[in-house]
């Protein structure tokens, strides 16, 4: 279940980093050091399907109060390419103190 | 007899399948025009062939092998096509002023084709030689998809249509497979792929083909030359991996295995004479280009798919659901992951030789040439019918 989730920044950065391995398992991402400065696209060359099972890792840990795919569809282009872990979880932690 | 013309991008995949739909016209007593690149044009389609000039952005469709993901995208469309459809626009109007056509033909990406046709009043219809663009690939990222629509509408000078380019009202034929979209829109008419018969086929040993081992092409397409001197290293050494089951054919028109130890009986050419290969090899390792995917379903051969960029990543996600083949990661793979690929697709029981199979069968039943000339056809009729019969 979905209770108690802790909305401690550094947590939800470990959280995410542990879906990023796992959505990237075929990648060999599990050395790679994920920090909030990680780039979804130059650093762990995520593909858009990537986002999709990531959408989904979320969505089982934190149930409706984090859409994901709102967040990525209120992007542009710029912000797409530019697009940072640490958004994410400032995304995710947002999200989770507005639905607390 | 109707005119068309075809207004074509300086990009192979998107010139071939219409090579043979400008044959077919021809055999019909239709009058054929091109426009694009003359070179291009005449070395795919014939010498024979008339081209109106166009010209092209002069820095190409050069990318770094990094560029990739939503910023190839960005480049793609800002640094070429929207650049393209500028510089193509002149040399497309004179084609309509004085070659006249009743319909073009126009790819989806070379969009002066539709934005001119518009303004002269002319039908167009849409050729599509990728399965990525019909399936609404920007459906999530709304704010990317206007920031497209916004550049497409901003190359309109004046009255025109209000359409987008890249789908023509009059309707879209698409040279792709149906298991590769799935259900389409309307006005979307799926025709299957049009395989292009090669005007010249570079020579190649097929006396050195192994009939013990399965053959496995290795294929990164005409546009990557650059980009996979580290793929095809991998590649390379998946082969030492495999190499009690499998005999490596790989293109290597970059010359980048020159000095990288191969194991007996791989054949290395700098091209290769890929339609005829295909009816020859147990799997295809590719980029996952548009063309080299539908050649190699036609003939029935599942793919280990390691898209680089643009539609790849797409094209190759439609394989792996249509269980004709596996991805693998284009910039992280390494032989080991690379090896278990092919041995995945090759293994009769993981089903991609039979889905592969199934598809082939089901396509050589098609004839994607005849059925775009038909619709071609019908739509110049009722204009010559208008033309004369005022309504």
């Amino acid at each position: 279940m979905t209770t108690d989730l802790s909305t401690d920044p550094a947590a939800v950065l470990a959280d995410i980093a542990g879906m990023l391995r796992t959505v990237g398992a075929d990648l060999g991402l599990d050395d790679v050091e994920i920090t909030r400065a990680t780039t979804f696209h130059d650093d762990l060359e995520l593909e858009s399907i990537d986002l999709v099972v990531l959408s989904g890792a979320l969505r089982s840990h934190y149930g409706e109060r984090v859409n994901f795919a709102e967040f990525v569809g209120a992007l542009e282009l710029d912000e797409i390419i530019a697009l940072t872990v640490g958004r994410l979880v400032d995304h995710v932690v947002a999200s989770l103190a507005a639905a607390a | 007899m109707s005119r068309f013309l075809i207004t074509v991008p300086p990009l192979v995949g998107h010139v071939n399948p219409l090579v043979g739909v400008a044959a077919e016209l021809r055999n019909r007593g239709h009058d054929v025009a091109w426009a694009g690149l003359p070179d291009l044009v005449h070395r795919l389609a014939g010498s024979d062939q008339r081209v109106f000039a166009c010209a092209m952005p002069d820095r190409g469709l050069a990318r770094s092998p990094e560029l990739t993901g939503p910023a190839a995208f960005r480049f793609l469309w800002d640094e070429f096509l929207l650049p393209l459809a500028i510089t193509m626009a002149p040399g497309v109007t004179h084609a309509l002023d004085t070659f006249t056509p009743d319909v073009v033909l126009t790819d989806q990406h070379a969009v002066a084709g539709a934005l001119a046709a518009e303004r002269f009043g002319v039908p167009h219809v849409t050729s599509s030689t990728t399965s990525a663009e019909l399936v609404d690939p920007l459906a999530g990222l709304p704010k990317v998809a206007a920031w497209l629509t916004g550049r497409l509408a901003a190359l309109r000078d004046g009255p025109g249509g209000t359409s987008d380019p890249r789908f023509s009202p009059h309707g879209v034929l698409a040279f792709t497979a149906r298991e590769l979209v799935g259900e389409t829109g309307p006005g979307i008419h799926v025709l299957g792929p049009a395989i292009a018969p090669r005007r010249t086929e570079p020579d190649f040993p097929w006396q050195d083909i192994d009939l013990d081992r399965a053959v496995v092409l290795v294929t990164l397409g005409t546009a990557n030359t650059d980009a996979g001197t580290r793929f095809l290293t991998e590649a390379a050494a998946a082969l030492h991996l495999l190499a009690d089951r499998v005999q490596g054919v790989i293109a290597d028109p970059g010359h980048v295995l020159a000095d990288v130890p191969l194991p007996a009986g791989t054949i290395v050419r700098e091209y290769v004479p890929q339609l005829a290969l295909l009816s020859e090899v147990d799997a295809v390792v590719s980029h996952g280009g548009h063309g080299t995917v539908c050649e190699s379903l036609w003939h029935g051969v599942p793919l280990v798919l390691a898209p680089i960029r643009d539609d790849q990543p797409i094209v190759a996600g439609q394989v792996v659901d249509a269980g004709a083949g596996v991805r693998v990661r284009f910039g992280r793979v390494d032989a080991p992951r690379l090896a278990a690929a092919v041995d995945a697709v090759l293994d009769p029981a993981t089903g991609h030789h039979a889905a592969a199979a199934a598809i082939g069968r089901r396509l050589r039943t098609g004839d994607a040439v005849r059925a775009a000339a038909d619709f071609l056809a019908a739509t110049a009729v009722p204009r010559r019918r208008g033309a004369s019969a005022s309504r």
